[in-house]
């Protein structure tokens, strides 16, 4: 298998990176997130760590311009150019190399394992590199090649799942969301699935943060991660080790 | 009397008004079957079409085909606006389901007071060499009128077809109804989709306009005839898919001239219903639905 440990792709330097700064978002007049910053340096791998309903889809929905937040700030940095997200359009956001794995992972049911995939590569900068990203998807998740006509929407969760992280993959992002992959899926597999995420990152030297409530599991991806409690960050761990041993985490999440 | 001869040219006969039913209905079905929206207007863009064939063929002589060829850009824009409209007075406020459907109806009749009053009610006709001639092809008798329409509805059938399974905007548009947001996730402006996906139904109006006139004379309203029929016939062929819209299309025309062949005229049109209702018990995805 194909191997890039440098942070490299297609020779060219790839740094990207995400700072979210004292955003406020909601539903109509519910707040779900009050003044939540975060970082993602380019390169690292970030979790959000909460449990159900403490905001984390909200906040990565912001990020994708699929909620709007109301305060605050979203920049992207990439290559040297600066973005700001707030307001933009999830399909232009898109466009700027971030791809999103939503939670319950919305394929298109009706269309088959491949065209799903193309789909994948709609936005421009994604469109002449569609042969090798289907090759390196097919190598990466061989199950997938087997069922390439099989309609998604008859695939089970795991292979729905890898339909999901491959469609992201196929938009040749720069930036991986991944929210909440663990929903749905047996532990082997979600197990299966993290490993498989962590290892397209160092291939594809990307830069990830995921939205997990599943502490075993996200720690395995885990460079270092925030902890979100109703709608703020209650804790941030600099280091994998960090986030273990943090007295918080033990009491939400292993029962400590 | 049931003979070889009869039995051969009343299929030829269904597989070309087939051929011209897929020509009007592939539009309803990138727009019912694809995005779900109920354009009961299309068969009136149809009949728009015809008068633009009979309008130029009658001025300057032009051969229909090529006119309806020719205005398919023209018609496409047409799609795009209507779309527009469409968009920001029902969908951006969703209410597209009742007052949608009502907006196509207003339409449907707009556009046909508008033909009435430029046109009158008299039907009208287009002149092409071709028009009075037949193809022998031993007992096989091929009228022209019907064969180059279904050759050409054919070809456009091919083209729709590969647009959608070629091309990443193909594939967009048959993905927009499934999932909008996903849809954007993968880059794509859902509003953009739909407004091409529209140009292109309304596109192909141009040229089953066309293809209606050399067939047989053509009025305003005689569009109406074909609403029950046409969506009947993209229902029935399955929900989303263009190729299972022509060959349900081929289906009801043949079925259409056995009937009328062997037991009257009168009888043909409850035929697609028929056929519709027996599918739809035994398969209600249609004959080539995907799910
Ligand atoms: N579409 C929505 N409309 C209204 N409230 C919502 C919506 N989505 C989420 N919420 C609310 O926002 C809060 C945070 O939800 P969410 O961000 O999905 O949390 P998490 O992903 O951490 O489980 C919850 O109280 C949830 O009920
Ligand atoms: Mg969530």
């Amino acid at each position: 298998m194909r191997s890039f440990t440098i942070r490299k792709w297609k020779g060219r330097i790839l740094a990207s990176s995400l700072t979210i700064t004292d955003v406020e978002a909601g539903y109509g007049s519910v707040r779900v997130l009050h003044g939540v910053s975060i970082t993602v340096e380019d390169g690292e791998s970030v979790v959000l760590l909460g449990s159900n309903g403490n905001g984390k889809s909200t906040l990565i929905k912001c990020i994708t311009g699929i909620v709007r937040p109301s305060a605050g700030a979203i920049t992207l940095d990439v290559d040297g150019v600066t973005t700001d997200l707030v307001g933009m359009a999830p399909q232009d956001i898109v466009g700027l190399g971030i791809a999103m794995v939503p939670e319950g992972r919305r394929l298109f049911p009706a269309l088959s394992v491949e065209e799903n995939l193309v789909l994948g590569a709609f936005r421009k900068e994604a469109r002449p590199m569609i042969a090798e990203n289907l090759d390196f998807v097919f190598e990466t998740f061989p199950r997938l090649k087997e069922r390439r006509g099989q309609l998604a929407g008859s695939m089970s969760g795991g292979e729905q799942q890898m339909v999901a992280v491959a469609r992201a993959l196929m938009s040749n992002p720069k930036i991986l969301l991944v929210d909440e992959p663990s929903v749905g899926l047996a532990p082997i597999l979600v197990s299966q699935m993290i490993a498989k995420i962590k290892e397209l990152k160092d291939q594809r030297a990307m830069t990830v943060l995921m939205a997990e409530q599943n502490f075993n599991q996200a720690i395995k991806i885990a460079d270092r991660g925030y902890v979100i409690v109703h709608g703020e960050i209650a804790y941030e761990g600099a280091t994998a080790e960090d986030l273990s041993n943090n007295d918080m985490i033990k009491e939400y999440y292993l029962g400590a | 009397m049931f003979t070889f001869d009869l039995l051969i040219n009343a299929v030829a006969a269904g597989l070309m008004l087939g051929g011209f039913y897929a020509a009007v209905a592939i539009g309803l079905s990138i727009t019912f079957g694809q995005l779900d929206i109920v354009n009961i207007a299309h068969p009136t863009f149809v009949i728009l079409g015809s008068f633009v064939a009979f309008v130029i063929n009658e001025s300057f002589g032009i051969d229909p085909v090529l006119i309806g060829v020719v205005f398919m850009p023209i018609f496409y824009f047409l799609g795009m606006g209507l779309y527009q409209i469409y968009y920001v007075s029902f969908e951006k406020t969703g209410q597209e389901s009742l007052s949608g459907l009502a907006f196509f109806f207003g339409l449907m009749f707009i556009l046909e007071v508008l033909m009435i009053l430029a046109f009158g009610v008299d039907y009208r006709l287009v002149s092409a060499a071709y028009i009075g001639e037949t193809l022998h092809i031993g007992p096989l008798d091929l009228p022209l009128r019907m064969l180059i329409p279904a050759v050409a509805a054919t070809l456009m059938t091919i083209a729709v077809v590969l647009y959608m399974s070629k091309t990443f905007m193909g594939k967009a548009i048959m993905a927009v109804s499934q999932d909008r947001l996903a849809l954007q996730l993968m880059g794509a402006d859902p509003i953009r989709v739909k407004r091409i996906a529209l140009g292109i139904a309304i596109a192909t109006a141009a040229l089953a306009g066309a293809l209606l006139i050399i067939i047989q004379p053509v009025e305003p309203s005689v569009g109406r005839l074909y609403i029950g029929r046409i969506f009947a016939i993209v229902v029935l062929g399955g929900m989303g898919s263009i190729s299972g819209t022509f060959f349900a299309a081929i289906l009801i025309g043949v079925v259409e001239s056995f009937i009328a062949t062997f037991y009257g005229p009168s009888w043909a049109p409850a035929v697609g219903f028929g056929i519709l209702l027996l599918t739809l018990a035994i398969r209600p995805q249609g004959l080539f639905g995907r799910a």
